[in-house]
């Protein structure tokens, strides 16, 4: 991974911390809560004074969704992100939410604290140029189908226009297991952390798309040292009209909090006796030689 | 053409149609000051017969008629209950017709083309008030309406100091990645200069920022928004796409409401913890030599009184008019002192007057 001027590991192992509206995301545990879809002012106020409570630092909510067929919901687009701003000025949480089209950059940009780049369009070039142009933070979903190598790369295009703020976040990527929706791949946290000086977030809610897994997969992945983790609430999940089946009701989310601060403060026990576990991934280990480019 | 083309075009119509509606009540509001009664029944004979004779529409001659007399009546109704009028410079929708109805929330707010046509119709009594803009906090003076204040013989009654929140306008329904440009006065424009540039729409200085969103709403061109205010997006039925996109968050005006007559006494005595602000303006000129300034506003230093503005406005080369603005009142004993000296010291003090001023 030689080309990764930017985004690869620094010689001290220094990590970045990227500061969002007063929330420190590389320091402790970040998460980021909230529902699929914007769908109504009172759905999406409801819930993000829910996961507020539940001691959620962000609000996720999607306004512009890609979805896999053409007829299903699009989201509220313009009038989505002013219920998201709607949002932030009643319970203070920055908004984290996605944008599928470069003309959107800007606009997405007026309302929200960090964009999200989806899986799908993780190698969308222009689309990253344009993130990267905005100088927001950017929080970059891995393709379904893409490595770690191709990964770091997308985040390289963000750093090379100038924005240095990127959060990756592994949501599980295409295998040969149809039992879950996708094969949450936890490696990829000391994966990253080894390779990048950049902060990984997992989100288990599109990693296991089955609701009973959320939490394993979450403690897991504290486990594993992530900074953060992004997990789907809804107010009234039954009625959700996207993703109905992945998304934490407040309760079931409130209780799986308080097992997370409790990992997470058992895991900075251990750790405060040895040293961190990455340091025995080697830095490279594949050069990048060995996938010609051109081979997609 | 589809239906929806036609329905915008009765959407235009509409639009239209109700502006003149607002600007013939607010005509007939104003022929107050010449009649002695409401009712003039051959002026309303009148209207009629050309309603009648001119009715080259679909609308039958009776429909047309009856229209005319409900609208008769509800302009006698309005001057019956004879509201307070109040004129401001722009387009219905501008900032000063906010700062007027946040002053007088009853008031009839009236639009007039300049700013020396809201001074004249306050003085010729076609308006009881006129509200103007003195200063903005990023833009400073606003240099007409001071130089028309140094030889107006009107009075302030009251201030009003609002913040500026600009809105992005559109038409309802129309897609943001389509626009363009945006339209609005050139100062607004100015202060929304980084958020234009970020969202790559340029720049179109019009002559008014609430004439900017009645354009947009009468001619609905394409790929078009306006920099306005909220009450403006309301008035006009505008969609607001963002707002507060102006630059900075310190964006206020301050307004001056005048009129013929200084603010009664009891106005400006109000009471509490939470009465607005007690402020008197004055204008004068000084000698031109050495100290001549520094000895007047050392008047209101050695008296104890604040003073919360100064600014000089040029008259003749070599002359300017000082405006100061301080905190009291002239029935309080120490600022009427104050101001006696200072009359001594000066040419041309005129005390322009003590008012409450109202920080929004």
């Amino acid at each position: 991974m030689k080309d990764l001027k930017l985004t690869g590991a620094r010689p001290e192992g220094e990590k970045t911390v990227i500061e969002i509206a007063g929330v420190r995301v590389g320091e402790g545990l970040v998460v980021i809560a909230g529902p699929c879809s914007v769908e109504t002012e009172d759905q999406t106020i409801r819930t993000a004074v829910a996961v507020k409570e539940a001691g959620a630092a962000m609000l996720r909510g999607g306004a512009f969704k890609p979805r896999t067929s053409p007829y299903a919901f699009q989201g509220l687009g313009l009038k989505g992100l002013k219920i998201l701003d709607k949002a932030r000025r009643e319970t203070g949480l920055p908004i984290v939410t996605e944008v599928v089209d470069t003309r959107d950059v800007s606009w997405v940009g007026e309302y929200a604290d960090v964009l999200q780049i989806g899986a799908r369009n993780m190698q969308n070039f222009s689309l990253l140029r344009e993130a990267g142009k905005s100088g927001k933070p950017i929080l970059l979903k891995r393709g379904m189908h893409s490595t770690l190598e191709e990964w770091l790369n997308c985040a390289e295009y963000i750093l090379a226009e100038g924005n240095g703020l990127v959060i990756f976040c592994e949501r599980g990527i295409r295998t040969f297991e149809t039992f879950t929706r996708n094969t949450l791949d936890l490696s990829m946290i000391p994966a990253v952390h080894s390779q990048s000086h950049l902060p990984i977030f997992v989100d288990p809610s599109h990693g296991t798309g089955i609701l009973g897994m959320i939490e394993p997969m979450s403690l897991a992945a504290v486990a594993a040292g992530v900074d953060g983790l992004e997990i789907e609430v809804h107010i009234d999940p039954a009625s959700a009209l996207s993703d109905k089946d992945q998304q934490l009701t407040p309760a079931a989310f409130t209780r799986l909090m308080k097992k997370l601060r409790a990992l997470r403060l058992f895991m900075d026990g251990l750790s405060g006796s040895d040293g961190p576990a990455s340091e025995s991934i080697p830095r490279a280990r594949r050069s990048a030689e060995a996938f010609p480019d051109g081979m997609d | 053409m589809t239906l929806k083309d036609l329905r915008e075009d009765i959407d235009r119509i509409d639009t239209r149609l109700l502006s003149l509606l607002s600007e013939r009540m607010e005509k007939a509001l104003m022929t107050r000051s010449f009649k002695d009664r409401i009712v003039d029944e051959g002026r309303e004979q009148q209207v009629l017969d050309r309603a009648r004779r001119s009715s080259r529409c679909l609308a039958s001659p009776e429909f047309t008629v009856a229209l005319y007399q409900d609208i008769m009546q509800e302009s006698k109704a309005i001057q019956t209950r004879s509201p307070s009028t109040l004129g401001f410079q722009g387009d219905h929708g501008a900032y000063s017709e906010m700062a007027a109805r946040a002053w007088d929330p009853k008031a009839a707010t009236i639009p007039a083309r300049e700013f020396i046509d809201v001074f004249d119709a306050v003085q010729d009594g076609f308006f009881d008030y006129g509200i103007v803009p003195v200063e903005n906090t990023l833009g400073g003076l606003v240099g007409p309406v001071n130089s028309i204040l140094v030889y107006s013989d009107l009075a302030i009654v009251a201030a009003v100091d609002m913040p500026v929140s600009h809105c992005l306008l559109s038409l309802p329904g129309a897609d943001h990645r389509e626009m363009r440009s945006a339209y609005s006065h050139s100062q607004a424009l100015a202060q929304c200069r980084h958020f234009l540039a970020r969202n790559r729409l340029e720049a179109m200085p019009y002559y008014d920022t609430a004439g900017a969103a009645r354009m947009l709403a009468e001619e609905r061109p394409g790929g078009v928004a306006v920099v306005a205010s909220r009450f403006a997006a309301e008035l006009y039925g505008l969609e607001i796409i963002k707002e507060d996109i102006q630059d900075s968050e310190n964006n206020r005006t301050r307004f001056f409401v005048l009129a013929r007559r200084p603010a009664p006494e009891e106005a400006a005595r109000q009471a509490g913890a939470d009465a607005p602000a007690l402020k008197c303006s004055a204008v004068f000129f000084t000698e031109d030599k050495a100290g001549a300034l520094f000895r007047t506003l050392e008047i209101f230093a050695h008296a104890g009184i604040n003073l919360t503005r100064i600014e000089s406005v040029p008259n003749k080369p070599g002359d300017y008019a000082i405006f100061i603005d301080f905190e009291g009142s002239d029935r309080d004993r120490a600022v009427a002192q104050a101001i006696d000296k200072a009359k001594a010291a000066t040419r041309d003090f005129r005390l322009l007057g003590c008012y409450n001023e109202t920080r929004l």
